[in-house]
């Protein structure tokens, strides 16, 4: 596998490479845009918000969230590792990070059953309406990110693997992104109103 | 990335969640302003550490600001 050193004061390549540096900051821009809606019609309507949001089980999102930390911990130990040359290492932070990544969503899945047994559909009202698109468009990038890092997984384990350096990092640089979206949600979402 | 730095910033990030937590079943009018304040300085530590933002070109670290 190809190590070299790469220039990262170079505006041309954050760590990742720009392009997918360009969807993490169009990604952020969305999210950040349709918080900002639901921060508005909060304000419109805050009693049926603060009531919806008394719905949601604030536990499982912080659990949520601790399970992404420390699969972004792992991500960013797997990376430093296969720099530093050890594949095999890599590899098992890397599947920790999967690990976690699923137990995300897991435990989505669990809230997300919870919530139509009690008959919250996106058409419940606008809170939730919010609450469905922005999760689950969520967990879309959660999955997305979950298939890409197999497929490096399963590239850096062949005995002449010609996945680059560049590739793991660009791959790294999503699944961090999918953290970030989650830390401006679930703090709106569960906690705020 | 030194793998101290990353556990050290994990540690923090956790603590910062359960700390969020806990704040938002207090009763003050700052609760709004301290949890969106903990969730920047999470955004940040993952920006800044995982993602290594902190070695890039200063127009990347800007853009995160």
């Amino acid at each position: 596998m190809n190590t070299t050193a790469i220039d990262y004061k170079n505006i041309w390549y954050p760590p990742g490479g720009i392009l997918v540096w360009i969807i993490i900051v169009l990604e952020l821009f969305t999210f950040g845009a349709a918080l900002i809606a639901m921060a508005y019609y909060g304000n419109q309507e805050s009693e049926l918000f603060h009531n919806s949001s008394l719905k949601l089980n604030t536990t499982y999102g912080m659990i949520n969230t601790l399970f992404l930390l420390t699969s972004g911990y792992f991500m960013a130990v797997s990376v430093s590792e296969i720099k530093k040359g050890n594949k095999l290492k890599s590899q098992k932070l890397l599947l920790l990070t999967m690990l976690f990544g699923m137990l995300f969503l897991g435990l989505k899945s669990f809230e997300y059953v919870e919530k139509l047994n009690e008959g919250i559909t996106v058409g419940y009202n606008t809170f939730f309406a919010f609450y469905w698109m922005l999760t689950l468009f969520h967990v879309i990038h959660v999955l997305v990110g979950l298939v890409i890092l197999a497929s490096v997984y399963f590239g850096i384990r062949k005995e002449n693997s010609n996945t680059k350096i560049e590739d793991i990092e660009a791959s790294a640089a999503f699944w961090h992104m999918c953290d970030l979206i989650w830390m401006m949600l679930f703090p709106v979402i569960y906690l705020l109103f | 990335m030194m793998k101290n730095a990353a556990t050290i910033t994990w540690f923090i990030l956790i603590l910062l969640t359960i700390t969020s937590a806990l704040v938002s079943k207090l009763e003050s009018k700052y609760v709004v302003l301290i949890i969106l304040t903990l969730s920047v300085l999470k955004f940040f530590g993952i920006a800044f550490q995982f993602m290594e933002i902190k070695k890039a070109h200063v127009f990347w670290k800007t853009l995160r600001l």
